[in-house]
């Protein structure tokens, strides 16, 4: 196989064995990798009615077939498993250079089966796959960890780790790589932990080979330009990072503000990308065969909030921000670290926080809750105290790990947790950009904007402009995004390689690397099987048409102040549209001749 | 009048916002009054032969130009003006 | 005029395209093992810079060479080249060069060197940060090269 190894790894930590699989042919055309093959997988292997934190859950780790080439910005991969927060197929997506590294090991995927007893590492090192002890490593933060485990094994080692919030089964825990780097969402870190394993670390010397060099490098060639030449792709996100969205949004008064009670922020400029720009920011950053580079080396010398290292980005600055009413960016980059040190998602994090301020700004919370912290908006130093204790689990950061829905649930207002299927919204308030509410509501894994970012078309005028405002044609867009996407994340590309290039130029970088041919309608079908075969998972651990909403709030509250005063969130008029395009029934379950068209 | 840049704006306007108590009619007199001020970096930043510049956001209440109008937005002195260069993230 | 390769650490963003493009072309595949440039990064602080042989007047790696298989190329080529046939693989190149520049790859047990793409650098056509420029050999770009090698030189001192 070309662009594929053709090899997966599979590891039972119930029995300590090790075994290789070829790659099954029919299933990497049909699903790609990464996202698209993990979520296969664990569709076929897992029970839906698993303990998500029992012996019977699995974790996949898988690049893509992009990954490790030099395809522009295609060297991620994906953590999937059932997901602890919410039971959905979480695919959590992350750059850095642990997926190339695996690539280079000869695997296209690694497959984690049962659960260690004591606490152990995965050490691989291309054929040579070895169970190893963590102890001496449980309980480090995830920089010790990786410098640790480095020591131990090769100096150039990739690893993927979890911090003390996996070990401890926050539900919010990521898996972080290369220090900076998160698969951040639908808590796959707490997976590991249940799994007692804190790493997988890796060393690869091996190719990743490509069925047609010329026609590949001519297409990376043809891609990379249009990337380059786009204003974003090219100069803006290395400028300014994904953080200068902050502005815009509030602009456009779609920045979810105090736990979505608002949505314009009057101070969010102090919490911008021209901010971090002028005053923390070091360098920009690229991760793996990105040409792109809106990583944030960033750097405070704030005696309260001292640091370096690198973030954030936009949905970080914004819950840290606005979200929580914080308009100090020192105390959000701040926060942003101490999330990677203890392996925690970030956007989760914050906005659990902001629900929390809500709670105690309501009476529903106490100090003796927060013990005795003074948790209402706009307290920095409460906020950055509130995500250590998470990290480390003492006291109140026990509560605040389990995420926002069951902290609200548990004094009995679950519709103060901004969430949809139990996992936080990110950054764009529904009520201000009608499309994007769509995708929150049907996001296959919950509260997401990375699953159909309409926020391009509907405010950052990449396509043809489209009025945010307006609930028209908006089911159409989020099932365009949405398939395309799910390609997308299955070939290892980035998300941000959409600022340039499109299905077109994606499909024929994979038909090159490959020698599999993909027409553009193929490479689209392979991504609307992702999203169906993701459908099908949540229909069969319970969810139903019922759960592809969004909290009362953003229905019926109106923004209060900004340019979208007056506006809530309008789903009824999108909702039947969608599940009637998506070839549906009424009840949001596919019918029986698109299951058929998708060979499901 | 109240008229906000951000990001490469900021560079090029080289201030972060300006007022005006009388502003022109509609947006391309608005455009063309700014360019006059900043010079020809700015002027190209915003116009292309006598059309919105293709990577400029221009917002008015928040509202995308593109969508109200064009250069024919009608303008009071109540509004409130944000120029953007085409952005994103996520 | 001779060429000569220029690095811009400042410029570096460490996505390791330079890695890839030169394995590419050596090998019509990627395995940055085979690559001859190398990125450095320090990942606390989030620095790196490619290093790659800066083709020395006076060579470390052809003065220890004990079979003539380093080499400098022929008067006017202001390249050091390495001829495969006469390499007995004894590494002494790879531990006299200051840069760490000359590479041992373990898969094909043979000394590789950058040999500039025969003039066309593949790591500097697809570098997408302007880190790497393929300039003309002029004492002004020697100047500026000094200056570079300086704030490698601080920069080095700053992440340490």
């Amino acid at each position: 196989m070309y662009g594929w190894t053709g090899t997966i790894l599979r590891v039972d930590l119930t029995h300590g064995t090790v075994r290789r699989e070829r790659t099954d042919r029919e299933l990497a055309h049909d699903y790609i990798g990464a996202r698209g093959m993990g979520g296969r997988i664990i569709a076929d292997e897992v029970d839906p009615q698993a303990d998500p934190l029992g012996p019977e859950n699995k974790m996949v780790f898988a690049p893509g077939p992009f990954t490790g080439t030099f395809a522009p910005s295609g060297g991620r991969y994906n953590v999937i498993t059932k997901s602890p927060l919410n039971n959905t197929i979480a695919a959590s997506n992350s750059g850095g250079t642990f997926g190339p590294e695996l690539k280079y090991a000869g695997y296209d995927a690694v497959i984690v089966e049962g659960r260690s007893r004591t606490p152990v590492y995965l050490w691989i090192r291309d054929d040579e796959v070895v169970i190893r002890d963590a102890s001496a490593f449980w309980g480090m933060n995830v920089h010790d960890a990786v410098d640790a485990m480095r020591a131990e094994t090769d100096e150039d080692a990739k690893v993927a780790c979890i911090g003390p919030a996996g070990e401890n089964l926050s539900l919010i825990a990521s898996v972080m790589n290369e220090m900076h780097r998160a698969a951040g969402r639908t808590g796959v870190g707490a997976v590991m932990g249940s799994k007692k394993l804190k790493a997988i670390v890796v060393v690869g010397t091996g190719p990743v080979t490509v069925a047609d060099p010329d026609r590949f490098k001519s297409a990376v060639l043809s891609c990379t330009g249009k990337i380059k030449a786009n204003p974003v792709g090219g100069a803006g996100l290395k400028a300014y990072g994904t953080n200068v969205l902050v502005n815009i949004l509030n602009e456009v008064g779609a920045l979810p503000t105090r736990n979505f009670q608002d949505g314009h922020f009057p101070n969010a400029d102090k919490t911008g990308g021209e901010s971090l720009a002028a005053n923390q920011l070091v360098r920009p950053k690229g991760c793996y065969a990105c040409v792109i580079s809106c990583g944030r080396v960033t750097k405070t010398d704030n005696p309260l909030y001292p640091g370096m290292g690198e973030g954030p980005e936009y949905e970080t600055a914004w819950g840290f921000g606005a979200d929580s009413g914080v308009d100090n960016l020192d105390a959000i980059v701040k926060a942003n670290y101490l999330c990677n040190e203890y392996g925690l998602d970030t956007i989760s994090m914050s906005a659990t926080i902001a629900c929390a301020m809500e709670l105690y700004e309501r009476g529903y919370l106490t100090k003796e809750d927060t013990d005795g912290l003074d948790l209402v908006f706009g307290n920095a130093q409460a906020m950055v105290e509130a995500v250590r204790k998470t990290g480390t689990g003492e006291g109140f950061g026990k509560r605040l790990a389990e995420g926002s829905y069951r902290l609200a649930e548990s004094v009995g207002h679950p519709e103060l947790s901004m969430t949809t299927k139990k996992q936080e919204m990110p950054a764009y308030d529904p009520r201000g950009v009608q499309g994007i509410g769509l995708n929150y509501a049907t996001g296959n894994r919950g509260g997401c904007h990375v699953r159909g970012y309409t926020i391009s078309y509907e405010v950052l005028g990449q396509g043809p402009p489209m009025d945010p405002h307006a609930t028209e044609g908006k089911a159409a867009l989020d099932i365009a995004f949405q398939n395309l996407t799910a390609a997308l994340d299955a070939t290892g590309s980035c998300l941000f390689a959409t600022f340039g290039i499109g299905g077109p130029e994606l499909a024929e970088m994979l038909s090159a690397l490959t020698g599999e041919e993909y027409s553009l309608e193929e490479f689209l079908r392979a991504g609307e099987r992702i999203w169906n075969n993701e459908r099908l998972w949540n229909l069969k651990v319970g969810y139903s048409a019922a759960d592809d909403t969004l909290p009362k709030r953003l229905l019926e509250e109106p923004i209060k102040t900004g340019a979208s005063r007056g506006e809530v969130n309008r789903l009824d008029e999108m909702l039947p549209e969608y599940y009637s395009l998506r070839g549906w029934d009424a009840d949001g379950v596919p019918t029986q001749a698109k299951l058929e068209e998708l060979a499901l | 009048m109240h008229i906000k840049y951000f990001a490469t704006f900021r560079e090029l306007a080289g201030e972060r916002s300006f007022d005006l108590d009388e502003p022109p009619p509609d947006v391309a007199g608005l455009l063309e009054l700014l360019a006059t001020r900043y010079g020809d970096r700015f002027r190209r930043a915003v116009l292309a032969d006598g059309h919105l510049g293709p990577e400029l956001i221009l917002l008015v209440n928040g509202r995308n130009v593109r969508l109200t109008g064009g250069l024919a937005t009608p303008l009071t002195p109540r509004d409130d003006v944000s120029v953007f260069p085409m952005v994103a993230g996520g | 005029m001779g060429k000569m390769l220029m690095i811009y650490p400042d410029k570096c963003t460490g996505c390791r395209i330079c890695e890839l493009a030169c394995s590419f072309q050596q090998e019509g595949s990627f395995r940055p093992g085979a690559s001859r440039i190398k990125t450095l990064t320090w990942e606390r602080e989030g620095f790196s810079v490619p290093l790659l042989c800066q083709q020395c007047d006076d060579a470390g790696c052809v003065s220890v060479c004990p079979t003539g298989a380093m080499h400098y190329g022929p008067p006017g080529s202001d390249l050091v080249e390495l001829n495969q046939d006469a390499c007995i693989g004894c590494k002494l190149c790879v531990i006299a060069c200051p840069f760490g520049s000359v590479n041992y790859d373990s898969a094909t047990r043979l000394i590789a060197k950058c040999d500039t793409c025969a003039g066309a650098p593949q790591c500097v056509a697809m570098c997408p940060n302007g880190a790497l420029e393929w300039v003309d050999d002029a004492e002004q770009t020697r100047a500026r090269k000094r200056v570079v090698g300086e704030k490698l030189k601080a920069v080095f001192e700053e992440v340490k």
